[in-house]
């Protein structure tokens, strides 16, 4: 699992590859943590090399949404492929971000 | 230069001296009342405060300086105007003025009963100090009025209504005949709220009592009823096919979704939820067994109970696709999601029922 941070347009953009599973979870974690600084700043996740999301990342994800939320930052998916879509969707939080 | 008299110099360099203990007037006034006026939960237009400026005092001294012995004389040095959006509440913040302040009520008007012929300075003001500290003794000036009120005081501002110029009848007609209608509308807002609350409590009333098929659906309605938390038993049951957690997550956007379904009231928003919630387990149950998911939207339960209803009503991939529109977003890939997800239900029992 390997992620890229940059500021892009006034965004944050983390890129994420890989199979972001249990066991690269505590490694994204971290990485993602450079994403809760992200006042006057919205966020793009952008999924399109995510081959794989668990449980543990999609807690990830919820967690930086409280962050952002409070914060006054959006949060959008882009790129995500559809299999990865439908399991955001049979989970339920499809509605909470934005995919684009 | 205009060339100013001998009594105002001297009371503009007593101001001048003044203006750091007026700063902390100002200060520790506006903190205060904000402060009172936040606690009671009046939700307010404006609040804003101002000392009063040197070219503002300058005319005021030039124009009735003889009115005034010393600067204190003058009330409105340090000024506090608060904007209700109701009429109820410039009473309510009046009350809390007084309780705060102490009042110089010689020198504060209650305009709404003294001016008949306009609208704008319907306003209450009051001469005030503080009630303890050293600075008790310099008074200052609060305004209350409604935003109504403000605007119109504003209008009438720019218009030049009490200018120089005397203006002629019909415009004055014209001017109280608008005051009257601002004043009505000022009125019915705040009876509006008044019979709004009163269907809040009935509502409450009646959603709390379980007589949901009295209840219209309603945003106010659908609150109350998703505070009996209705989704819980079915969340619950679906969450334990994997130990899963529930991720609190907003609902209120479910509403669209059952207005399309042309549900009237909560009870048959009950009655949807008896009759699907065990075919809604058991298409989440096809998705999520064969995962690991651990972690649920507390949606899970009632996005589920959607879309059986609207498949087990023939709505097709266009029907379930709505579904997804109205709780997503409309979409492409909500198209994929539809077609998963009927694909998912071709398999269960009650696809054979039908």
């Amino acid at each position: 699992m390997k992620t890229t941070f940059e500021e892009k347009d006034g965004n944050y953009v983390m890129h994420f590859e890989g199979r972001l599973d249990t066991a690269a979870s505590v490694q994204t974690e971290q990485e993602m943590k450079v994403l809760h600084n992200c006042e006057g700043h919205d966020i793009i996740l952008d999924c399109a090399q995510l081959e794989y999301i668990s449980s543990s990342g999609l807690r990830l994800f919820l967690a930086l949404l409280k962050v952002a939320k409070s914060k006054g930052s959006k949060i959008s998916i882009s790129g995500m492929n559809d299999n990865l879509r439908q399991v955001f969707a049979m989970t339920g939080f499809t509605h909470l971000f934005e995919f684009v | 230069m205009i060339l100013q008299s001998p009594h105002t110099a001297e009371l503009l360099d007593a101001w001048r001296l003044q203006l750091p203990l007026l700063k902390q007037l100002e200060e520790q006034a506006s903190d205060l009342l904000q402060k009172a006026v936040r606690e009671q939960n009046i939700q307010l237009n404006t609040f804003e405060h101002r000392m009063k400026s040197e070219e503002s005092l300058t005319g005021k001294l030039e124009k009735k300086g003889y009115k005034y012995n010393t600067i204190y004389d003058i009330t409105d040095l340090v000024g506090i105007r608060v904007v209700t959006y109701y009429t109820d509440d410039v009473d309510k913040v009046a009350v809390i003025v007084k309780q705060i302040f102490d009042i110089d009520w010689k020198n504060s008007v209650d305009k709404r009963k003294h001016q008949l012929d306009s609208f704008g300075y319907l306003s209450l003001h009051y001469i005030c100090y503080l009630k303890e500290g050293p600075l008790r003794s310099i008074p200052f000036e609060v305004q209350m009025r409604t935003a109504l009120q403000h605007v119109w005081s504003a209008i009438e501002h720019d218009i030049g209504y009490k200018g120089a110029v005397k203006l002629p009848p019909e415009f004055v007609r014209q001017f109280s005949r608008l005051a009257g209608m601002l004043e009505m509308a000022d009125d019915e807002f705040s009876r509006l709220r008044t019979t709004m609350s009163e269907y809040r409590r009935q509502v409450q009333t009646l959603v709390k009592s379980g007589h949901f098929s009295e209840v219209s659906l309603s945003t106010d309605s659908f609150r109350q009823y998703l505070e009996l938390k209705p989704f819980d038993r079915l969340n619950q049951r679906i969450a334990a096919v994997n130990q899963a957690e529930i991720f609190p997550a907003p609902m209120m956007h479910f509403l669209t979704v059952f207005e399309n379904f042309r549900f009237k009231n909560l009870g048959d928003v009950q009655q949807f939820i008896d009759e699907n919630s065990d075919d809604a387990y058991q298409l989440a149950l096809s998705q999520l067994a064969v995962t690991d998911l651990d972690i649920l939207s507390e949606t899970i339960g009632i996005q589920n109970l959607c879309l059986v209803y609207v498949i087990k009503q023939g709505g097709g991939i266009f029907g379930v696709k709505s579904v997804f529109d109205a709780i997503n977003g409309e979409r492409d890939s909500n198209a994929i999601l539809a077609e998963n997800a009927l694909h998912q239900a071709q398999m269960l029992p009650f696809m054979h029922k039908l």
